[in-house]
């Protein structure tokens, strides 16, 4: 027992909750140990990226090849001369000209036709079950949320997960563990003056024992207070060394994404990020507004891989898309499309074995207008969970689910 | 501590840790305080007031609940201002305009309603008959009839309350009853009446999911009304077999049939304790409580009244035993702070600490709980707490009584408010009532009794006191005209940085 009792005190005892146990595992304990093997589990990062709002992937990943595309899309088509070309087939939207940079480094994997059974067409229930990772229950955390109260990673640290936006998206919640949730760095804090704040230690850490009441919640609401406060004044320390090696483009996306390169240059012990882009709610007037936000995603992709390459971190660090739903298959009446199903994902980064998984869906064979799906999104899941994180995944995903080859 | 603390209540009650059923839904006899009166005002309403938990204490337990229970006139306005109608035709912004100011309407009502209780039932029915504004197309106008059925029933019988909300237009929208036809039925109602709406999951099988769908076909919306309208062509009017039981059902007869069974008291026993009392209601409380409740033919204003007076709703173990959504925190903060009104910042606040305003996330509701708390909503809450507390308004200020219907006062009622958290705050002087305005340890007693009834430790109430009497270096500094308010303002905002403040 004293032995258990010394392994909880290191931070990894949580990990005997796994049912499974491997070798990837055991290196994975190792490391939050205080044993940090470069490029190992332990130093591995994941960051998802929420195209939200619904990204067309037709437009995204265009199916140049096929006359069913510009037959389904006369007005609203990338037409083929622009396409950035993957194959004699496919292609990249020309204003993705920064992944596509990314792709021919063999640091893209795309994974066509993903989604889940039992399509739901709205954007809030089909994005709450991609972030909690349950298209058939309404559950209460999210999958991520879930991998970090499992993942046994040392309570102390802070910043286990963190999310990037003003709000915390429902893939972060969790029982147990807190994820702070950072617009930009001077918001991130509690915005007392300074002679409040000099009080603000003690009046946010109470002795539970000495209220003049007791509450099953009293515990958890100090220890949140205390982790926001403690979180929010170490910040800014933390990433004080570092400095950007690329200029960010000044968009809001890329923004976020340096603020997420200074905590991941940290080496904080951040597992997981979370940042969106958006709306790609694209009903009318489609082209300007995703041509738009696609540029966005893919020169802030390429400057943050740049960023993290010259940090020698890009081999640790694995970025994942992921969108609601794609689009109708014919466009409307207003040069847009409507809510629709399957899209491709994509997977960047240095340890991403590049190339194209799966096959393009059939634009003829079609289910009510929408592309039929063949890859189920938490097979992502599990395949980043176990071959990348380095966890069990049907803990986390509730079920066990085949994993791909792109890890 | 003292005999009338709630930890000694919790002592009498809850002496080994179990429940004694039969002393636990029994009137509470114990001493009645400043603390009981505030812990009722913060379950039954939005939070109190300074004037109305002293008015509350005054008045002792049962006439306090009493006072809370008997509805008065009420002119508050039923109807948000301006022109909330919207069309899928029209543009997104005046569609963003229709729906904060609906938005804004009713979080005005709740801070100012002459009938808290009621508006706090309000919310409870609309977390749990969740429909969201603008999901699925509801539109602003169909959420305001769907919050005045629940006022209307607010207190009222929740059985008829389940009939009419079959047949409520926003719910007909938000859970697929207008796709429910005679050849397609769309279990999406039937599925989640059952499961949380009534009985509760385990109590009825996906067969009689199916058979109810099929009852409740014809029940539509008018395209042109937007009225409920019974559709006779679309509507099944085979036999059904419904737990057990077979007929030519319509979707009233299923409703029926689900009110007979005990499953459904139990199951809205649990979530009145649950909301009101304790999370994890002991099994033995659950089933006294869905006794009462099943035998008053599910009398809601009765069960309120039997809970509110009851000895188990005053043990320590309901005392601050629950999270403050975020509605229940800005609306109290708005009333310890004498606020005129709500104001836009508000909104958007809320929606920071992870709540929209008549939108909760899914058709299940605000799950509540520990699911309010994490770094990033709980610096949310002490942000918005604290730009609240230092709010004071620019410029002229509508006068006082203008702002007791803030509605009134521009077409959509929310420009005035538009960069503002609340209309006009009560004087900083009078959130400290009766201190010696010259004393550092009267003023800070005060602080404490108003924001959080001196939940506090004797280090945070020393700190809140050094934070009165020093600088922001440790230098002592007197009490004056010059900086009387300013450190008032700047101990409220630590006082409601409290732990304790987070807890209902």
């Amino acid at each position: 027992m004293a032995n258990r009792r010394q392994f909880i005190q290191q931070g990894v005892g949580a990990f005997a909750g796994f049912l499974a146990v491997d070798s990837i595992f055991a290196r994975a304990a190792r490391a939050a140990g205080g044993v940090t093997l470069p490029g190992s589990v332990g130093a591995r990062s994941l960051v998802v990226v929420n195209l939200q709002g619904g990204n067309d992937g037709l437009n995204t990943l265009v199916p140049y090849g096929d006359p069913n595309y510009y037959r389904v899309r006369p007005s609203i088509n990338i037409p083929a001369g622009e396409v950035l070309r993957i194959d004699s087939s496919l292609g990249l939207n020309p204003n993705l000209a920064g992944l596509k940079a990314l792709y021919d480094q063999q640091r893209v994997a795309i994974l066509q036709g993903v989604h889940y059974p039992n399509p739901n067409l709205s954007h809030f229930r089909s994005t709450e079950i991609w972030q909690t990772g349950a298209p058939e229950h309404i559950v209460d955390t999210g999958w991520a949320g879930r991998y970090l109260d499992k993942a046994g990673l040392p309570k102390s640290n802070l910043f286990k997960g963190l999310a990037i936006g003003p709000i915390l998206p429902k893939m972060m919640v969790s029982e147990k563990t807190d994820v702070p949730t950072i617009d930009n760095l001077r918001g991130f804090g509690f915005r007392n003056t300074r002679d409040e704040q000099a009080h603000a230690d003690q009046i946010l850490n109470g002795d539970g024992n000495r209220y003049p009441f007791q509450s099953p919640y009293l515990e958890l609401v100090q220890e949140v207070e205390h982790d926001a406060h403690a979180s929010s004044t170490q910040l800014p320390h933390l990433v004080a060394g570092y400095k950007p090696a690329v200029e960010y483009p000044k968009t809001p996306f890329a923004q976020g994404l340096n603020l997420a390169a200074a905590v991941l240059a940290a080496d904080v012990g951040t597992k997981i990020l979370y940042i969106s882009l958006g709306s790609f709610d694209t009903h009318t007037g489609q082209r300007v507004q995703q041509d738009r936000l696609l540029e966005q995603f893919g020169s802030g992709m390429k400057a943050f891989y740049d960023d993290l390459a010259a940090h020698r971190l890009d081999g640790q660090v694995l970025t994942m898309t992921f969108s609601e739903f794609g689009r109708r298959v014919e466009e409307n009446a207003n040069r847009g499309t409507d809510h629709g199903t399957a899209a491709p994902m994509f997977l960047i980064g240095g340890g991403v074995k590049g190339g194209m998984y799966g096959d393009h869906p059939s634009l003829s064979d079609l289910d009510f207008g929408n592309l039929k799906w063949h890859t189920d999104f938490r097979s992502v899941y599990a395949t980043l969970l176990e071959r990348w994180l380095g966890v069990p995944s049907a803990q986390v995903l509730g079920s066990s689910f085949s994993t791909l080859n792109f890890v | 501590m003292s005999a009338d603390s709630p930890v000694a209540a919790q002592n009498e009650y809850r002496p080994s840790g179990s429940l004694d059923v039969a002393s636990a839904l029994a009137p509470y006899h114990g001493p009645w305080s400043t603390k009981l009166a505030a812990h009722l005002l913060r379950r039954a309403s939005f939070g109190g007031s300074p004037q109305e938990i002293r008015a509350a204490t005054g008045l002792g337990m049962h006439a306090a609940v009493d006072k809370l229970t008997q509805l008065v006139s009420d002119t508050f306005p039923t109807q948000p201002p301006g022109d909330i109608s919207y069309g899928p035709l029209s543009d997104p912004a005046q569609r963003r305009k229709a729906v904060i100011a609906t938005d804004l309407w009713w979080l005005n009502r709740a801070l100012l309603t002459p009938n808290p209780l009621q508006e706090r039932m309000v919310y409870f029915w609309s977390n749990h008959f969740t429909s969201g504004i603008g999901q699925k197309g509801i539109p602003p106008q169909m959420m305001v009839n769907q919050f005045a059925l629940f006022r209307q029933y607010a207190l009222g019988n929740y059985a008829q309350l389940t009939h009419q909300i079959a047949r409520d237009p926003a719910m007909l929208h938000y859970l697929d009853g207008i796709a429910n036809r005679k050849q397609h039925p769309n279990e999406n109602f039937a599925r989640e009446l059952m499961e949380l709406f009534t009985l509760g999951v385990g109590n009825y099988s996906e067969a009689d999911v199916r058979q109810s769908a099929r009852a409740f076909t014809g029940f539509t919306v008018d395209r042109f009304s937007q009225q409920f309208i019974f559709n006779p062509r679309q509507h099944d009017d085979g036999v059904k077999t419904f737990l057990g039981r077979s007929g030519n059902f319509d979707g009233d007869n299923i409703v029926d049939i689900i009110m007979e069974q005990p499953a459904t008291a139990r199951f809205m026993a649990r979530k009145f304790l649950r909301t009101f009392v304790y999370d994890n209601p002991e099994p033995e409380l659950i089933a006294a409580v869905a006794d009462a409740y099943r035998s008053s033919g599910y009398d809601s204003g009765q069960l309120m009244s039997l809970l509110l007076r009851s000895n188990v709703f005053y043990s320590g173990r309901a005392y601050r035993a629950l999270v403050k959504s975020p509605l229940e925190l800005a609306i109290g903060a708005l009333k310890t702070l004498g606020a005129t009104a709500v104001g836009l910042r508000t909104l958007g606040a809320l929606n920071q600490m992870g709540q929209l305003v008549m939108n909760p996330p899914n058709v299940a509701g605000w799950p509540g709980g520990a699911l309010w708390m994490n770094t990033g909503t709980l610096l949310a809450r002490l942000n918005y707490l604290h730009q609240l507390v230092l709010f004071k308004p620019a410029g002229e200020a509508p006068a006082a009584g203008a702002m007791t219907n803030p509605m009134a006062m521009s077409p959509m009622g929310v420009d005035a408010l538009a960069n503002a958290p609340a209309g006009r705050l009560a004087d900083p002087a009078s959130w400290v009532a009766g201190a010696a305005m010259n004393d550092p340890l009267s003023v800070s007693e005060r602080v404490l009794e108003t924001v959080v009834q001196s939940d506090a430790t004797v280090e945070q109430q020393q700190n809140i006191l050094n934070y009165i009497a020093t600088d922001g270096v440790g230098n002592r500094v007197a009490l004056s005209a010059e900086n009387f308010e300013e450190k008032v303002r700047g101990a409220v905002s630590l006082a409601m940085a409290l732990p304790s403040y987070q807890l209902a």
